[in-house]
């Protein structure tokens, strides 16, 4: 297991223990500098301070990347403090372009929402703000962090959940 | 006002067909607007009852009722809401009654037509894969 040096101390970590010790997480909202473990984006000093315990004051956020990149994380960095990524493709269905008019807003991508199927998510444009097992993890989250979403929804686990719709 | 079909992701690969959806917001939960499904064929617009204590909706059971929705027997409970939606420029508010549903089958609300439908002119652009709502000129006027 890798021997890492973080703010002075010795730590142990592989790209396991990483993922364990952020189970039951939510991760923070990105402001600049992320990593992506488990298909979600994390910014790097929570994911640090997480595995470690230590104070998020005695490393930076350019330390924290390299480390977890060292694990084999891949890392990015959002232009304007949200991520930007493509407008979904909406592949199976006739040209969208047609629709995409000047007041189009963008979506996540089936890609960005398929880490999160089975959970709750809000989204903001083409960025999925959080995602956790209930609404009322992802309104707490939301207001935790003074954030806003442009919608809040569940991503189906199953096909049959989005059909049969109309009552009786 | 318009709104882009949404596509999800397919729990068995791929992605789903891009539905007509509208994000509405309930008032005291203005952070998390609600993804609804536009569902000409429903009467009522309808959510999870988990959503009304998330915008400080006190169900009171007054008005209540049992129905079958994807094969599972629910109980409905209205409530009447200021409800929005927004393309980010617009935005049309609105008073309507909302069931709140427990259990709730679906990943969204049901937008139908006593809460939504009689609210707006509502365009469906299928095969282009947006739909848009103008709010009916006769509501506006009075």
């Amino acid at each position: 297991m890798p021997t890492m040096t973080v703010s002075g101390h010795q730590y142990s970590l592989n790209s396991g223990n990483i993922e364990a010790a952020l189970q039951g997480a939510l991760p923070e909202p990105i402001h600049e500098h992320f990593v992506v473990i488990n298909g979600r984006r994390w910014p790097p000093k929570q994911v640090v301070a997480l595995v470690t315990g230590l104070d998020r004051a005695d490393f930076t956020s350019h330390h924290a990347r390299r480390v977890l990149t060292r694990l084999g994380f891949p890392a990015g960095r959002t232009v304007t403090g949200r991520g930007h990524h493509t407008v979904a493709s909406g592949a199976t269905a006739p040209p969208l372009s047609a629709a995409y008019g000047a007041d189009e807003r963008p979506a996540p991508s089936v890609e960005t929402l398929r880490p999160y199927i089975g959970l709750w998510v809000a989204v903001c444009g083409d960025e999925v703000l959080v995602g956790a097992p209930s609404p009322k993890e992802v309104v707490a989250w939301l207001s935790q962090h003074g954030q806003r979403a442009q919608s809040m929804f569940r991503v189906v686990d199953s096909e049959q959940a989005i059909t049969g719709a109309a009552p009786q | 006002m318009r709104f882009t079909f949404r596509a999800l992701p397919a729990a068995s690969g791929g992605a789903l067909t891009p539905r007509p959806v509208v994000d509405i917001t309930l008032d005291g939960l203005e952070a998390a607007p609600i993804e609804c499904l536009l569902d000409t064929g429903a009467l009522r617009t309808r959510m999870s009852a988990e959503i009304a204590p998330l915008a400080g909706i006190e169900l009171s059971g007054d008005l209540t009722e049992e129905f079958s929705i994807a094969g599972l027997k629910t109980v409905g409970t209205m409530a009447r809401v200021n409800l929005m939606v927004t393309d980010g420029t617009d935005e049309f508010i609105w008073d309507a009654p909302v069931w709140f549903c427990d259990p709730w089958p679906h990943p969204f609300g049901l937008a139908g037509l006593e809460g939504f439908l009689q609210h707006f002119l509502v365009t469906i652009h299928a095969y282009h894969g947006y739909l848009e709502i103008e709010p009916e000129s006769e509501l506006q006027d009075s």
